[in-house]
């Protein structure tokens, strides 16, 4: 078989798996969904090595492939086909998709097993692969905004997947509303391109854009920046990132999936695609790196704060997404690509962590209610410190070798990249701060109630659950998770979509060991041929330099975590005191969606009012009475002649339609 | 063949006016169904290659060089199939609610005139004729409206209707008069004797400085029926009173009449003019895109989002044709179609959730997902056409129709298209209140019947189907519309 033909395998098992779990769902026997769906995309992971495995023949040179189905819309000049484009690049990110998605679709078949929307979940989650997988492969930017829209579109799904919570569909409302304007951003570039290239397809682009560009030529810029609107929607980086924390309202599954190991890193796959433009702009590219940065830094304030668990991994997943972007930014492709997947293990294992915190803990995600729940929950509980330590930058732990790659890349390029460089050891502290806030404040200690219960009974028994957010009753019947929800680690499922991820996210790093492995920059090379900032490469002994530094700095971090939180528990409460403003700033998120709702939502409510009161009634309804009025004066002058015009006319009309009948029937039609 | 499919409806809507009133929906819905197979056929038969394949013409007054002349080409081919598709499941509709008031059999054969008028319209290849039609359309609406209207929010039937009907008197008025006017300059211009073929008027052309006058009052007749801002006024309590079915195919067809007859009339008779006009028409549709979507964006009665948003896909509709592009016009004449499959399935659910909720209000409603998952998923196929999610044929329309537009104005493009936003938002809410949130008790959550399946899924299927490949309908229409907008190109 052809790589094309195994790349459309790819996208084909995800679909069908959606289309037969959708088709089938009442005609499908009591948890055949979850089995339909982990096979699915097991297939299409299998089916990607066959992808990968196929390029790897081909000398490297050669190693992209374009495959068309069909034309799917042309114009004149303008010719979109339904259409891949299969490079190492996007080989990386299949394989990265499609494993991490076949883990926590095994996890799923436990987390969600007793709710009552499974197959519903199912068919959702598979339409989700599929879409992301449309994004990574699509061979042209038509498709890619497709793709884009499809993976926005199944996020407001799963965001609202228990519909009947009010705050789950506010969230995915707003989730789908912002993602709309990224995609807008993609469409106006899309034309852009078009309007100054003459085409669509990734190769043609690329291959003109250096020939019509100069570098920083305002066109090119434009373009880059109305992609980055696109990227910086998806992938939750500011000022489009407040739908990320409320899309928490989602089943945690889908958080680990789509808000944090695939969707929301679309954005980085996208400049990264894209660098050929991007290094003919270095003005946006800059605008990227620097967007990163300052999001890594307001994210992992409100993470330092904010106490629900879910919403710290989430503002943790836009602050490493801030990383990834500097790297994409500063011409650090396969070190951007090798976070992303990296980010991917970790924080898909942490969140799955957090999932079974919360399905013990009834869904309550407050983390002043929860601890010691080390012994209550080992297994988690192991799997929690693995990803912290990883998502910390830890010595030889996955995020190491990944965080501090980019961050040495900024280093070595020197002159203002280097403020970027200490900002991003700045976050690192952070970061390893905030992790294990999560691990001291929960794990050690007197357990809490459901601990205890756990521990001493071996199970735990809810009563009727509430919304937190809002006090309201949840309705089992449209799914939620059941009474009886079981308890995540016991469950073979859990621990299978778990333990994988655990051993990756502590050595995955040894892929990249600088001067030893390297394995993806050589793998990815090929993608990036010709690019004059991939072949920055730092010397091997300045990036071991930057792994210590970042080594330090991570140790350093979690040792005041412990100060703060184990060993001096009182210092975070005076610290808040002390800079009692700057806690408010970070507490409120910076402001941000009150901001939002000032500048834009109010405005166009008001407008639309504006609208309604005075122009529907006085413009529009002025030209009725207008009308009206001059009819009826018209009529009351010559009235014999106004109702006699209008009867002319309608006879006119009659006569001419039985005209018409008479003459067809004359002439025997 | 084109002359059998015209009055194949009026002629079941006479059978109609004949058989017993309970009855009178199975002639009605055979004749439909009946056209629709016709124009089927003769779209499968359509080459756009030789227009000329189905074109019938009598000399019907030849003093005035009236003729009785139909012809089919990619400019109209799809819209005739819209037509005719969009008839059925109105008709279906209608039956499967037979209101039992004895009047049934004038309402199907007002209904049924109406198909043969606006077949008519998108079918006449003689400037009086389509005017003729144009005119005769709006008369069967004024009954059913007027005679099946309810009074709703304070808008009464009767009162709907006179303010449609003076509308759409002015605007036929001028019409009229610009449509005689036309045919004499033409014949001053070529000096052969009159004649109000449409191709014979494009060939002669008119007058310059005529263009510009005549020009407008095709515009306005044609922004009235669409309607655009600001000549909406009689849209809100139309709209209000109508019986679904009519609203139905009166949103999905007839207010795409008006952007047809920018099409086939306006620009390759009066390219000058349209060419001189461009920036005013391109800010009258982009305002009229604004204005829709924000006072869409604050309505929570589901006609009114409804009826508002078909203001702002007019607008882009509009846009397109008057981008005077290549792209920007085959985009338009697609989203024509787009907008009239998405339409009549949008206002037919509004009449199932009204009948499990008792209300067409967004506001007291929620939940009906919960029994209805079949429902649910039709309704958001519906709604993320509506908001042209990429993905859906209506996302190609608008990416054509922006893609035009940007050659033109970039600064028109970029406004135009912060009205995609706000669609993003209306739509959906339409169906996150409808189907999700908490069900208020006193709303029924069931499944759609088999029935109303049959009546709503076909049109939703057609979208599926354009969705994978859109070239279906962008293949066979590009080389008339791209003929039209060239016309006007060779002039500048």
């Amino acid at each position: 078989m052809t790589t094309a033909s195994w790349a459309w395998l790819v996208l084909l098992f995800p679909l069908l798996g959606s289309m037969v779990i959708a088709f089938g769902f009442r005609r499908l026997p009591d948890r055949t969904a979850g089995i339909i769906g982990s096979t699915a995309i097991g297939l299409a992971f299998i089916a990607g090595i066959g992808t990968l495995l196929g390029l790897l023949s081909e000398p490297s040179e050669s190693r992209h492939v374009a495959s068309s189905l069909w034309e799917y819309a042309g114009v004149g000049d303008l010719r979109v086909d339904l259409g891949i484009f299969v490079d190492p690049l996007a080989v990386f990110m299949v394989l990265v998709v499609t494993g991490v998605s076949f883990l926590i679709h095994v996890y799923s078949t436990a987390y969600m097993e007793s709710d009552q929307g499974y197959s519903r979940f199912f068919s959702y989650l598979n339409f989700f692969v599929f879409s992301m997988l449309l994004l990574v492969l699509a061979g042209n930017f038509v498709l890619l905004i497709i793709g884009w829209a499809f993976v926005g579109f199944a996020s407001y799904a799963l965001i609202s997947f228990w519909y009947r919570r009010t705050t789950a569909t506010a969230a995915g409302m707003k989730a789908f509303v912002i993602n709309v304007v990224g995609d807008i951003g993609l469409v106006l570039a899309a034309i852009l391109i078009f309007r100054e290239l003459g085409v669509l397809d990734y190769e043609a682009v690329f291959d003109a854009a250096p020939k019509v560009f100069s570098t920083d030529q305002w066109t090119v810029v434009a373009i880059c920046l109305l992609l980055l609107v696109g990227a910086f929607a998806k992938s939750a980086q500011l000022p489009f990132h407040t739908w990320l924390a409320d899309a928490m309202e989602g089943p945690t599954p889908v958080s680990s999936l789509i808000h944090a190991a695939t969707m929301v890193t679309a954005g980085v796959y996208l400049v990264a695609r894209t660098w050929p433009l991007f290094e003919l702009a270095p003005a946006a590219a800059n605008v990227a790196a620097i967007v990163g940065v300052v999001t890594l830094l307001v994210a992992g304030t409100i993470a330092l704060v904010v106490t629900d668990l879910k919403r710290i991994i989430a503002y943790s997943t836009m602050s490493q997404i801030g990383y990834m972007f500097l790297a994409v930014g500063i011409g650090a492709y396969s070190a951007g690509m090798f976070h992303l997947m990296t980010h991917a293990f970790f924080k898909a294992l942490l969140f799955m962590a957090a999932g079974s915190i919360i399905a013990v803990m009834a869904n309550d995600q407050n983390i002043d209610r929860m601890r010691g729940l080390g012994k209550a929950l080992p297994f988690t509980a192991a799997m929690l410190v693995i990803g912290s330590l990883a998502l910390s930058g830890f010595p030889f732990t996955s995020g190491w070798f990944s965080k501090d790659e980019i961050l040495d890349f900024a280093l070595y390029r020197g002159g203002w990249y280097t403020i970027l460089a200490i900002a991003g050891y700045v976050g690192a502290f952070m970061t390893a701060l905030y992790a294990f806030r999560i691990v001291f404040r929960i794990l050690p200690g007197r357990p809490c109630p459901e601990a205890e219960e756990l521990i001493e009974t071996g199970h735990v028994a809810h009563g009727e659950a509430v919304n937190p957010a809002n006090g309201q009753p949840e309705d089992y019947e449209v799914g939620y998770p059941g009474k009886e929800h079981h308890i995540a680690e016991q469950s073979p499922g859990m621990r299978f979509g778990m333990l994988p991820l655990g051993v990756l996210a502590l050595i995955a790093g040894f892929l990249q060991v600088p001067g030893v492995t390297e394995v993806v920059t050589k793998f990815l090379e090929p993608t990036f041929e010709g690019s004059s900032l991939a072949a920055i490469h730092p010397p091997v002994s300045k990036a071991w330099l930057g792994l210590l530094n970042g080594g330090v700095i991570a140790v350093v971090g979690i040792a005041f975590a412990w100060v703060f939180w184990v060993r001096r528990p009182a210092i975070p409460g005076s610290l808040r005191q002390k800079f009692h403003p700057l806690y408010e700033l970070f507490v409120h998120k910076w402001y941000f969606d009150e901001l939002i709702h000032a500048v834009i939502v109010r405005p166009v409510l008001a407008f639309g009012d504006f609208c309604n009161r005075v122009v529907e009634p006085f413009v529009v309804g002025g030209i009725v009475t207008g009308t009206t009025s001059l009819v009826r004066s018209a009529g009351a002058l010559v009235r014999d002649l106004q109702s006699g015009m209008i009867r002319a006319y309608a006879s006119l009309m009659v006569v001419g339609a039985i005209a018409v009948v008479l003459f067809l029937l004359l002439r025997g039609g | 063949m084109l002359s059998i499919l015209l009055w194949l409806p009026l002629v079941f809507g006479i059978v109609a006016l004949l058989v017993p009133a309970a009855r009178a929906w199975v002639p009605a819905l055979a004749g439909t169904a009946l056209t629709l197979v016709l124009a089927a056929v003769v779209a499968v038969g359509f080459d756009p290659g030789d227009p000329g394949r189905y074109a019938e013409s009598v000399s019907w007054i030849p003093e005035l060089g009236i003729s009785y002349s139909l012809a089919i080409d990619g400019l109209s081919v799809f819209l005739v199939l819209l037509t005719a598709l969009a008839w059925v499941p109105a008709v279906a509709f209608a039956a499967s609610r037979n209101a039992g008031d004895g009047r049934e059999r004038l309402f199907y054969f007002m209904l049924l005139l109406g198909e043969t008028a606006t077949l008519g319209a998108f079918l006449a290849s003689d400037l009086i004729l389509f005017v003729l039609f144009f005119d005769l359309m709006i008369v069967p609406f004024y009954f059913l409206f007027g005679l099946w209207g309810r009074t709703r929010d304070g808008a009464t039937a009767g009162g709907a209707t006179t303010k449609m009907i003076i509308y759409t008197l002015v605007g036929s008025l001028l019409m009229l008069v610009a449509a005689v006017a036309v045919g004499f300059s033409a014949e001053e211009v070529s000096g052969k004797p009159i004649s109000y073929s449409i191709p014979e008027l494009i060939a002669r052309g008119i007058g310059e400085s005529d263009q510009y006058w005549l020009f407008w009052l095709f515009a306005l007749a044609f922004f009235i029926k669409m309607p655009l801002f600001p000549f909406n006024g009689w849209m809100p309590d139309a709209y209000r009173v109508a019986p679904l079915p009519a609203l139905a195919v009166f949103s999905a067809v007839l207010s795409k009449v008006g952007a047809y007859g920018f099409l086939r009339v306006v620009l390759p008779v009066m390219p000058d003019a349209a060419e001189l006009f461009q920036t005013a028409i391109l800010i009258f549709a982009v305002v009229s895109i604004i204005y829709g979507s924000a006072i869409a964006f604050t309505k929570i009665d589901l006609r009114m989002i409804i009826g508002f948003s078909s203001v702002a896909q007019l607008g882009f509709i509009t846009l397109g044709i008057f981008a005077l592009d290549e792209t920007g016009a085959n985009g338009a004449l697609f989203q024509m179609i787009n907008h009239g499959l998405v339409v009549v399935p949008a206002i037919l659910i509004v009449g199932l959730i009204a009948e499990r909720t008792g209300s067409e209000d967004l506001g007291p409603m929620g939940g009906l997902a919960k029994n209805a998952p079949i429902f649910a998923v039709i309704f958001l196929i519906v709604t993320m056409a509506t908001l042209a999610i990429p993905g859906s044929p209506n996302f190609i329309g608008e990416f054509l129709i922006l893609n035009g537009t940007f050659q033109v104005s970039v600064a028109i493009a970029i406004v135009a298209s912060v009205g995609v936003a706000l669609a993003a938002y209306y739509a959906l809410r339409m169906y996150q209140r409808t189907m999700q949130n908490p069900l208020p008790p006193g709303s029924d959550s069931r499944e759609i019947s088999l029935r109303d399946a049959l009546i709503i899924v076909p049109m939703v299927l057609v979208l599926v189907i354009l969705a994978f490949a859109p070239q279906i309908v962008l293949g066979e229409t590009g080389d008339a519309v791209s003929a039209v907008v060239e016309k006007v190109g060779q002039l500048g």
